[in-house]
Order: structure tokens, then sequence, then C-alpha cells
């Protein structure tokens, strides 16, 4: 089970507006709430031409990271001929440290599955598929449970709504990859094949599943459609950010707590990390991971910047896996640069030159920093390699694994001459470059650097 | 013929030079390479070499994308893949039984545990067939497969996959790529303990993402690569 974090009372919840709900399962409890309403309008009254012009006037985008308008997606979809057409909603989570995706499955699995359904009845598909980690056994048993209650009050299935149109929702356990979360990869998956993304353009939303046109999106944008189909479009774009309205889920993490809740689009990230408290007395915010393992370390001093994708992106950091990570001044930048670049490069799927060899290299110039084992020109060498992968890149892991170095190196550039250039830790975190030895006792003998230092 | 050529002195001579001053107007074949530049073939790929670095390391990486490519499924491998997961896959011993000899291995310049010599053992199928069957021999289904072949065994068994290969129709290298990607599948018995724990120091995993994380944000970084010590201080 996932912690959902108490939010200020004026913010506006969306996706986890069920959240106190005893049964989340509950159909009739959950249509006493508004459920399938959306999905009711859109059939009986809209149509799909109309669905779709509501979600563009609505200006919805994608929570997965990239914030692409849905409706364009799902306007390309229909209008592209073809055999069968497909939903996937992405709630894989490939980040391990955001439980995002799999709290709000959890917490209202009849919002994406309402969500799925209007999107699969605007773009003239028959099939849904939900991925969820196969590890995420709440979250699989609470869908399971949600879409047979659906099935059997109507809402989906062969006759959806009485509309003569099948609808079915399948819920697709999938594990063992972080690049699972991208989705030209977890196409590939779900068709039984090797992970690995594919050159685009064709976009999903022309060939995707099966070669057929395919929407992809993550299970809170699917989650936040049927709130526009009922409240209307203009009750939507009221919430959060004139460019990208609406709430999106965030996992903040800090020294002394973590959990996920719900945000409206441009809140200051001031705001989203108070959610886990005040750093511990006498320590300090340090640095803000934006993004989750290839996110963007922030200063304090960019604090005030709004979270939404535009704002996120010209700071150097994005949404990504919707992750906040709260580092305080205990820790050293380019550790944890070195820890989140590594982790990156261990997961490239090896599919080109660029990420595959050029991403490790990247993490043992961080290696080397930490280890005080660099070379001359490492730092000469991580700029023009960091841009020839971003340059070369094929999907966006690679575009975006170089963030933490770079961040690291644009915002904390003293932190990490102090390591190149005197061998010294400011934070006192890397070996072998520690502490004055007096600090730490027991420990082996000090180097001949930190006894002069200390004489 | 043989009676002209003892009658007439010096007809056999004549006959030899015949041939030299015909090759000698003939078009000539030979081409002043690099400055000239012979048409190739637009599929000719020349001869498969594997490169250095300059540490002697192979540059190399086992990602089995040529494996995969190879349309005829020539190319093969064996070593440590992407993920640092250990595995040698000899092909049929007609086509690669060259290899199986340890100079072999040597000249490829792999570091390879003694186990790997071993021939793969040969594992009771009975219930390859029965989950092919009841996937209906599907290769849109070999994730599927995959994981109940796994459940049933414990790993996946390389007659296994081979069997899966036959009776598919899939490739055995796509088959071999599919299967060494996701972390959850792995070719080792649990019982190799040896092996299996030398494989997952060398695995990144999730939790050891997490750990290293955790660490490193409360100013204490932990071991991530193999041979480091952890720090203990607070």
């Amino acid at each position: 089970m996932t912690t959902l974090l108490r939010t200020p009372s004026t913010w506006p919840a969306i996706l986890l507006a069920r959240r106190d709900e005893a049964d989340p399962t509950d159909l009739a409890a959950a249509v006493r709430a508004g459920a399938f309403g959306g999905l009711t309008r859109a059939v009986r009254e809209l149509g799909p031409a109309a669905t779709i012009g509501l979600i563009e006037e609505a200006k919805l985008r994608g929570r997965g990271g990239g914030g692409h308008l849905a409706a364009e997606k799902w306007r390309v979809a229909a209008r592209t001929p073809a055999k069968a057409r497909y939903v996937v909603a992405n709630g894989y989570g490939a980040d391990p440290g955001s439980t995002t995706d799999r709290a709000l499955l959890e917490t209202d699995p009849y919002a994406v599955i309402e969500g799925a359904a209007i999107a699969a009845f605007a773009i003239g598909a028959e099939e849904v598929h939900v991925a969820v980690r196969a590890t995420a056994t709440d979250a699989i048993g609470r869908l399971e449970a949600a879409i047979v209650a659906s099935l059997e009050a109507g809402f989906i299935g062969d006759d959806a709504l009485e509309s003569g149109r099948r609808v079915e929702v399948l819920v697709r356990p999938v594990q063992g990859a972080y690049l699972l979360g991208e989705e030209t990869v977890l196409l590939k998956a779900l068709e039984s094949k090797r992970g690995q993304p594919e050159q685009r353009p064709p976009h999903p939303a022309t060939r995707g599943l099966h070669d057929q046109p395919t929407v992809v999106h993550n299970v809170q944008t699917l989650a936040a459609v049927p709130y526009v189909l009922r409240h209307g479009a203009a009750a939507f774009r009221a919430i959060g950010d004139a460019e990208a309205p609406g709430t999106i889920l965030v996992e903040v993490r800090g020294p002394d707590g973590a959990g996920v809740a719900e945000v409206p689009l441009g809140t200051p990230l001031r705001d989203v990390i108070a959610l886990v408290g005040a750093p511990a007395r006498g320590r300090k915010v340090k640095a803000v991971v934006v993004g989750g393992p290839a996110g963007g370390i922030l200063p304090p001093a960019k604090l005030d910047t709004p979270y939404a994708f535009e704002a996120l992106r010209a700071v150097g950091a994005h949404v990504g896996s919707g992750s906040v990570i709260v580092a305080d001044d205990r820790a050293c930048i380019v550790d944890l640069a070195r820890v989140l670049t590594r982790f990156c490069a261990d997961e490239a799927c090896g599919k080109t030159i660029p990420c595959r060899i050029g991403l490790r290299r990247i993490a043992e110039i961080g290696e080397r920093l930490t280890a005080r084992t660099s070379r001359a020109g490492d730092l000469g060498l991580l700029v023009d390699l960091s841009a020839d992968v971003v340059g070369s890149a094929l999907c966006d892991h690679e575009r975006l694994a170089t963030l933490p170095l770079m961040s690291g190196l644009r915002y904390f550039r003293a932190e990490v001459d102090a390591h190149l250039e005197r061998g010294e830790c400011p934070a006192g975190v890397c070996r072998p470059i520690a502490r004055p030895a007096a600090a730490v006792p027991g420990r082996s003998r000090p180097t001949s650097r930190q006894s002069r230092a200390q004489a | 013929m043989s009676f002209l050529s003892q009658l007439i002195p010096g007809f056999g001579i004549a006959k030899g030079m015949t041939l030299t001053l015909k090759r000698f107007f003939a078009p000539k074949a030979t081409i002043k390479y690099p400055e000239e530049r012979a048409d190739t073939a637009v599929r000719f790929r020349g001869r498969l070499q594997l490169l250095w670095d300059e540490n002697g390391l192979l540059k190399c990486e086992t990602c089995f994308q040529c494996a995969q490519a190879c349309p005829i499924e020539c190319i093969d491998m064996g070593g440590l893949d992407t993920k640092g997961r250990f595995h040698v896959h000899w092909g049929a011993p007609e086509t690669y039984g060259e290899r199986r000899e340890e100079s072999a291995l040597r000249r490829s310049g792999r570091v390879v545990p003694d186990p790997a010599f071993e021939p793969f053992a040969a594992a009771e199928l009975v219930e390859v067939d029965e989950i092919l069957a009841r996937h209906d021999h599907d290769p849109a289904e070999m994730l599927a497969i995959l994981e109940e072949v796994q459940a049933a065994y414990g790993h996946l068994p390389v007659a296994a996959l081979k069997r899966i290969s036959e009776t598919t129709g899939a490739w055995y290298a796509m088959l071999y790529g599919t299967a060494s990607y996701y972390r959850h599948l792995r070719f080792e018995p649990p019982a190799a303990e040896d092996q299996a724990a030398s494989i997952a120091a060398r695995r990144p995993t999730e939790a050891g993402y997490l750990a290293s994380l955790e660490a490193s944000l409360a100013g204490g970084s932990a071991a991530t690569t193999p041979g480091r010590r952890r720090r203990s201080d607070a």
C-alpha cells in the first residue's frame, strides 16, 4: 500500500478525490460520487468528435512526463484508417522511488477504467490494455475487481452503455525493466517482445500496438478525463497552470518521510516539498531532485519554480516520474548525481550506442569524481559527451539521463570543483575523500592530504 | 591433336603463348586500391570482426543486436550480457563445435568460469510442451510462455528455450534477446548458488538503487560497484 500525503484544503482534488473511500472497488459508492457520468455523457450526448473537442478545449496534457496534448493523440488515432485501434494505459510506474501510478490505481480504479473507456469510445478502439507493475498486487486486485463490477453493470463490455460498441478492458501485468515506462517499450512488452524503443515518427497514435493506431496515456491522464466530461472544460482549465491545467500526482520524498500527493500543476516547488515537512532542526534544504532517476538537481534558489512541464524544463529538470526528492545538507551533490546516473546507465536497454556506452562513460566520470581518480579534461568530456548523447538520442531516457550530472554541474559548480581540483568533499561523503580523521574515530589512517590539512 | 603436336616442332609453345597473349590483352581485373574502389554488392558487410579497446578488452558488449538482426542466424556469442548476466549459447554442435574449446574462448577474450564448459543439461520437456500447447505455440504470447516455463523449472533451461524456438518458429537469438532483457527471467538454476550470487552482485536492482539513494541522501554513500566497502559511519 502506498502512503498518501494530506494537502492544503484549498487544493482541488481530481485524481485522489475518493481517497477516503472505505472500499475503492465499491461500484455503487463510486457511481454516487459521479463515476461513469463522464462516459455516459460522451456516449449518449456528445459522440466521438465532440468528446475529442472537449478534451482539446480543456487543454488536457499527458501526465507521463512528456506533457503532450491528449486531444492531438486522440484525433490522429481516430483519423488514421485501421483494422483495429487500441488504448494503452501506462500504470507501470517505472521509477522505483515513485508510487504515484500505483497509488491512483489503488485509490480510484474506476476513474482509470472510465477515462480509458471514454478514450476508446472517442477513437473507436475496442480494447483497452492497462499495464500495471506485476508486483503491485493490491493495485492489480482492485483494478480487476473494478473491471468485473463495471462489466456486470454494463458500463463496459460487448455493448457498453447500450451503444452497440464493444469496449474491453484488460489488465496486463508487466515487469522486469525500468524502460517499460517509455511508451514504445511498453508496447513491445505488451507484444511479448524485447523491450526496446522505436524510432518516432511514426508515433504510436498512427502505428502502435500490433502496428495499429494506439493512444498511450499515463493512468493519471486518463483518470482526469471523466472530470473534464462531468464538469466541463472551463472548470478543468480553472485548476492549475494556464498552459497545463489540472492536477498531477507527485511522490515527495524528504529526509523524514515520503508519500504521494495530488498537486495542481503550476504549484511552486517550495509548496510541494513543504508537504513532507521542514528539514530537521539544524538542517536545511540543499537540493531538490525533480523527475526521478533522470531528474534535474535544483538548488534552493530555484524553489519558486512552478511544478509544470515547461517551467521545469527551463531550469534543467522535468516532471518525469512525478518524483520530488529533498536532499538536506548531509548529502553530497556529486555523490547523488553519481547514484542517479549509474542507475540510468545500468537501465539502458542497449539499443543505441550513445546510450549504451555513452551513459556508462558519463557514469564513470561521476564515479571518478567521487573516488578522486578524475582525469584531466573530465568535465569537458562530460559536457561534450552529454551533448552527443542528447543529440543522438532515440528515446527520452538517454535525453534525460545526462541531467543529474549536468544540472549538478550547472548549479553546484563549486562543489564539483572542490572534488575535482582539491580532492575534497564539502559534505564529507565521498570516499576516499573523507572527513578529517579526527571527526571519525577508529577509521583508517588519514591520507597525507588530510594530515596536511590538519597540520 | 596429339598427333599434330608431335609432327610440328614448337606447337606446344605456340599453344601456351596463345593463352598468354590472350590474357595479356584481356581487360585487367586488378584495380589501384585505395584510389580506385570496386563496386560491391549492396548487402556486402565484409568480414565479421570484433574490435578491442585500448585496455585490451573486447568492445563487444554481448547485446545480441547483431545476432537478432542476422537473417540466417549465423552470428552467435557468449559471455556477459549488458545486464552483467553470464550466459553462453553454443548453438548446434556441428556449427559451433569448435567454439566449445577452451582455447577458442580465450581467443575471444572472455573470462569464463568453469561451469560454462559443461554442456547444458538436458531437461525433461514435457511441461514445456504442455505450456506451449496451452498458448497454441503462439510467439505473440512469448513472455507468458517464458514466465510459465520459469515457474515450472525455476529457471529457463537452454533445452526449453530451444524447444520453444523450434515449435513457435521464433528465432533463437530473438528469443534469447527477449529472455535476457527482462530482469525477472533467469538462466541459472537457483541451485547454482555460487554463480547466482556472483551474478546478483553484478546485476543492478531497484532495491540496490533505492538503498544507494537513501544512503547518499543521508550523507553516507553505499557501495554500488563490486569491491567497494560500505561506509559505516553515521
